[in-house]
């Protein structure tokens, strides 16, 4: 099995059909919905990390739709939308909206499955990225705890050394007198 | 890419250290390739030689700029250590708000001014104004003042715009505050007005006199000057010392001290942060 899971979305049977084995055959963990709505309900229920959809689709929810309920949702999810040539103008407004990317019909399968290939290696970036800089601010977390600590007690040690030569500068006081105070000072934690 | 040699290092890292300030180790040669390797295909220089050579000639110190943007880190998200911000929100800003309030018994509006001394990209300066927001619901009584500073054009620019892609939006940023203090514009998330409005930014390198910016209340100065040597760092405090005001406090990054660094400056623990204020 791949790594991503994925919904695909279109009112033509015969385009889901094709699709659905497609994805089977490359091992894509797939769902099908059949329209906006079903593919709406889908969204709300569970977590996809692609969304394939059409973009022209009747019943009332369309791609942009689709994309916006994803977006809404789990933003972390991809949109894929594929879209007939007369209506790309669209599919750039789609990606305006955050569609990660859009495929012209007749799908060319190798465009695809890279497209695919291309999503699940920018997540694995992401992946790597995120366990990275979790490893950082644990790292920077205990060091910073360890270096205040210290820049505590450096704090009050220069205080005492302060005070003791404070004290031991006072010629009007007895010498023995001075190194005793000298000495509770050191002494007194 | 093109490879940068020994002797290119030495130059271009002297040059990087007398226009920022910024210490840059040798031996990292990585650190030169992949920050100016992209500078050099773009601008058509076909050695590090070039790129510094055209550098020092160019009058308009556009190529300069350029390396700056290039070279120094913008590692930077919003809330960045949670630390910082509630020492702001229940130990400094408190303090200050009673003793000024105190001072003028309220006849005039509370003065704060916050100084972000490397402020990247605005992440920092932004969480502040949100942490004040919160803390302070009635702004009109305070004439609060943030500025953010940065040596990088191409930070101040964004910091200024106030635009982050969804990425830098996600880092740091609790989902509430992000729906109440920005709005999203396709893929882009902007800071909403009422908080913009709070901050102003202009470029500045540290490594200047910077007197002239006044005295504030509180600075943050967190994780630049580990990208100077001592005697700068010293040089660096000392100056912020100038500015502060007397019961001001400096917060400097979890993991810096100014322990032999600068004298003046004694720490203060509040829960399990660390801020600066001048000893008495």
């Amino acid at each position: 099995m791949k790594d991503l899971k994925i919904l695909f979305v279109d009112d033509d049977p015969v385009t889901r059909k094709l699709m659905e084995k497609k994805l089977q055959i490359e091992e894509y963990e797939t769902t099908i919905a059949v329209n906006g709505v079903e593919a709406v309900d889908f969204i709300s229920k569970y977590r996809f990390d692609v969304v394939l959809t059409d973009l022209m689709m009747p019943g009332g929810v369309d791609g942009i739709g689709v994309l916006q309920a994803t977006k809404e949702k789990s933003p972390q999810t991809d949109v894929v939308l594929i879209t007939a040539y007369a209506s790309i103008d669209n599919a750039v407004t789609a990606m305006r909206q955050g569609a990660f990317d859009y495929l012209q019909k007749p799908i060319n399968f190798d465009e695809l499955f890279l497209l695919l290939d291309k999503i699940s290696n920018l997540k694995k970036l992401g992946k790597a990225a995120g366990d990275l800089r979790e490893a950082m601010d644990v790292t920077e977390c205990n060091a910073a705890q360890t270096i205040q600590d210290l820049e505590m007690s450096v704090s009050e040690l220069n205080g005492k050394i302060s005070e003791i030569s404070h004290i031991l500068s006072k010629k009007n006081v007895d010498a023995a007198k001075r190194v005793s105070i000298a000495l509770d000072i050191i002494s007194a934690t | 890419m093109t490879k940068i040699t020994p002797n290119e290092i030495k130059i271009i890292s002297k040059y990087i250290y007398d226009i920022s300030g910024i210490y840059l180790d040798q031996t990292k040669i990585y650190l030169f390739e992949t920050r100016l390797g992209p500078l050099l295909e773009k601008e058509g220089f076909s050695s590090y030689s070039e790129l510094y050579q055209k550098a020092r000639a160019d009058p308009g110190k556009k190529l300069e700029i350029k390396i700056i943007d290039a070279i120094s880190t913008n590692e930077t998200l919003f809330f960045r250590d949670t630390g910082p911000f509630e020492v702001l929100r229940h130990k400094v800003v408190p303090d200050i708000i009673d003793a000024r309030s105190a001072k003028f018994s309220g006849l005039l509006p509370t003065s704060i001014r916050i100084w972000s001394a490397a402020c990247s990209t605005g992440q920092e300066i932004y969480s502040i104004a949100i942490v004040l927001k919160e803390l302070l619901p009635d702004m009109k009584k305070y004439n609060i003042k943030l500025l953010g500073t940065d040596i990088s054009d191409a930070a101040v620019a964004q910091a200024s715009y106030g635009k982050y892609n969804k990425f830098e939006i996600e880092r740091g940023l609790a989902k509430d505050k992000l729906q109440k203090y920005f709005s999203l514009s396709g893929n882009t998330w902007k800071i909403k007005d009422e908080i913009r409005a709070m901050a102003s930014f202009r470029k500045l390198n540290l490594m200047l006199p910077f007197a002239a910016l006044g005295k504030f209340d509180i600075v943050f100065c967190r994780n630049v000057a580990i990208y100077f040597n001592m005697e700068d760092r010293k040089k660096l405090f000392n100056k912020i010392a100038d500015l502060l005001a007397p019961d001001g406090c400096l917060i400097v990054g979890s993991t810096e001290t100014l322990s032999g660094i600068c004298p003046r400056f004694e720490p203060k623990r509040h829960m399990r942060s660390i801020f600066y204020q001048l000893k008495k």
